[in-house]
């Protein structure tokens, strides 16, 4: 089976004011079949400049970007026409509707104008953007305009979606929107990349979510095989200080600026609320999550 | 399955949409601030001269206006990629980095045409001139506006940021349609700096414009054979050099 996306061993390096700063550094992730991809980082941790190798803009120092069996690298025209793309921090035109971006950008693709204005209208119901079609981008909100560019990028017939931080700037209804659109292609059987910050998009969306730091991927896998990968199923969130020194037996502790965090077994729960004398202050009880692999395959935050 | 031309041909109309007549149509006022200085120049030129170089003038105007076009090109360019990012959502539709420029360039011509038409329509007022002398003015606008519109698509390559661009704009301006013997006759300059002036792709512009006016067809043929040649050499660079890749490092 041909895999939709593959990535072996990517290296970039920029010259940043005569000094080599590596982005990646041997970055290798694979979406084995019809998926959604989140890649999760922080900032400057590679996700951009890959996405912008694996969408042929940017040539690496070396390494493979596999699309669908076609190399990005060597032949970066034999996959046009495949993928689309959401870029990172991207604008419409203030000038022009949402209706006319879409628009124009299916006749940019080739596509008929009937064709055309058919995939406006799909788009349009399924992002519910139809109140504001005919407005000038100039005159809408940021959220409104970013979600011109995603109707623009999911508008192509693609086979492999990039969405480099689609919903930043978007508020909760209008992110469920965008969910559901993303929701609707996977079930076409098309790859969706996704980039982003919000863990819990990439908790609700993702089949499989990789996680990379300084240009390396840390791990990649399902939420479940992520979460199973941590040596505790429990997050007990306790102010910072309070039992300094006496949590260390019971499991893994992280400092946060305001809070330690125990990780443990949930069996032991009780034996160290009573022992650490935890009853005197306000904790917070829960399994595991995604933030908690990302603070334990990281070493901190996905905001800090 | 679409044939790669027919998709080429809906992607430059829509590049000249979004960039010439949807933004004319919504922000007309472009259009008096394009053609604001070389009708300035042309009112100084007509001032100084007592009414005897308004010819001159018009054929600077000409020329001057487009260069305009390609001037406003390095902008478009540069806000198209770095600003909106629209240039890397197209770097992945199978469009080739020409289609784009030249698509957005056309777009630019339809904010320069009404100068353009003005001037033309100046100059043919002007002088007794021939259909083919016309077809001549137009040919040698159409290779500077060929020429300089992938110029600039070179320029905007290799800049990183909007602000850069503006100071390179002006330097581009004054360096292609003012200093060179565009408003001015060749001959008026030394014979050393009219070396120099040969250097300048918009010289030979000015003379076969001011050759196809002057109905001295006789001494047209070196530049515009020199003109030609240019232009085609600059197209040729530009499609060997053209890549939506960058190489960084």
């Amino acid at each position: 089976m041909v895999v939709p996306l593959l990535v072996k061993d990517l290296r970039k390096d920029y010259l940043v004011k005569g000094k080599v700063t590596s982005a990646l550094r041997g970055l290798s992730l694979t979406a084995s079949r019809p998926m959604i991809l989140s890649i999760l980082g922080r900032n400057g941790s590679g996700k951009t400049t890959f996405v912008k190798i694996a969408t042929g803009q940017l040539i690496p120092g070396s390494g493979t970007v596999e699309i669908f069996g076609h190399d990005v690298i060597s032949s970066p025209a034999s996959v046009k026409g495949l993928i689309s793309l959401v870029p990172q921090e991207c604008r419409p035109w203030g000038h022009m509707t949402p209706r006319e971006h879409i628009y124009h950008y299916q006749r940019i693709l080739g596509n008929s104008r009937e064709g055309a204005r058919d995939r406006v209208q799909f788009i349009s119901d399924m992002l519910r953007i139809g109140s504001f079609m005919d407005t000038e981008a100039v005159n809408l909100s940021g959220g409104q305009r970013q979600l011109i560019v995603v109707g623009m990028s999911l508008s192509a017939e693609a086979d492999i979606y990039f969405l480099d931080e689609p919903t930043i700037g978007l508020d909760v209804i209008t992110r469920k929107n965008v969910w559901e659109g993303i929701r609707y292609f996977r079930k076409l059987g098309k790859t969706i990349v996704l980039t982003t910050h919000y863990l819990d998009e990439a908790s609700a969306l993702s089949d499989e979510i990789a996680v990379v730091s300084e240009g390396r991927l840390l791990a990649q896998g399902t939420l479940q095989q992520l979460q199973n990968m941590l040596d505790y199923n429990t997050r007990i969130r306790i102010p910072a200080g309070f039992a300094k020194g006496s949590l260390e037996p019971y499991g893994k502790v992280v400092s946060e600026s305001q809070y330690e965090i125990l990780y443990t077994d949930e069996k032991r729960v009780e034996e160290i609320i009573l022992s650490a004398g935890l009853l005197k202050t306000r904790i917070e009880i829960g399994p595991v999550g995604l933030d908690d692999v990302f603070i334990s395959l990281v070493g901190g935050s996905i905001e800090d | 399955m679409k044939t790669s031309i027919i998709r080429d041909i809906r992607a430059w109309q829509s590049f000249t949409m979004l960039n010439g007549l949807i933004p004319i149509f919504r922000r007309p006022l472009a259009l008096v601030a394009i053609l604001s200085t070389p009708l300035s120049f042309l009112f100084f030129v007509d001032i100084f001269s007592h009414g005897t170089q308004l010819l001159v003038g018009s054929i600077g105007g000409l020329i001057f206006t487009v260069i305009n076009a390609a001037t406003m090109l390095q902008s478009d360019l540069l806000f198209g990629k770095i600003d909106l990012k629209f240039q890397q959502m197209i770097a992945t539709t199978g469009i080739s980095p020409l289609v784009y420029v030249m698509g957005m360039a056309t777009g630019d011509i339809v904010f320069i045409l009404p100068g353009a038409i003005f001037f033309l329509g100046v100059i043919v007022y002007l002088t007794p001139v021939t259909v083919l002398d016309v077809a001549l003015i137009i040919f040698a606008a159409f290779l500077t506006w060929v020429f300089f519109s992938l110029f600039s698509y070179m320029i905007s390559r290799k800049v990183r940021e909007m602000r850069e661009i503006w100071p390179i704009s002006v330097i581009f301006g004054i360096v292609f349609a003012v200093i060179p013997p565009i408003y001015y006759s060749l001959n008026s300059i030394p014979v050393p700096f009219q070396y120099f002036a040969y250097l300048v792709p918009t010289t030979f512009a000015a003379l076969i414009i001011k050759d196809a006016v002057a109905n001295s067809l006789g001494s047209l043929p070196i530049p515009l054979f020199v003109y030609f040649v240019e232009t085609v050499l600059m197209v040729v660079f530009a499609t060997r050099i053209s890549d939506w890749r960058q190489q960084t490092i």
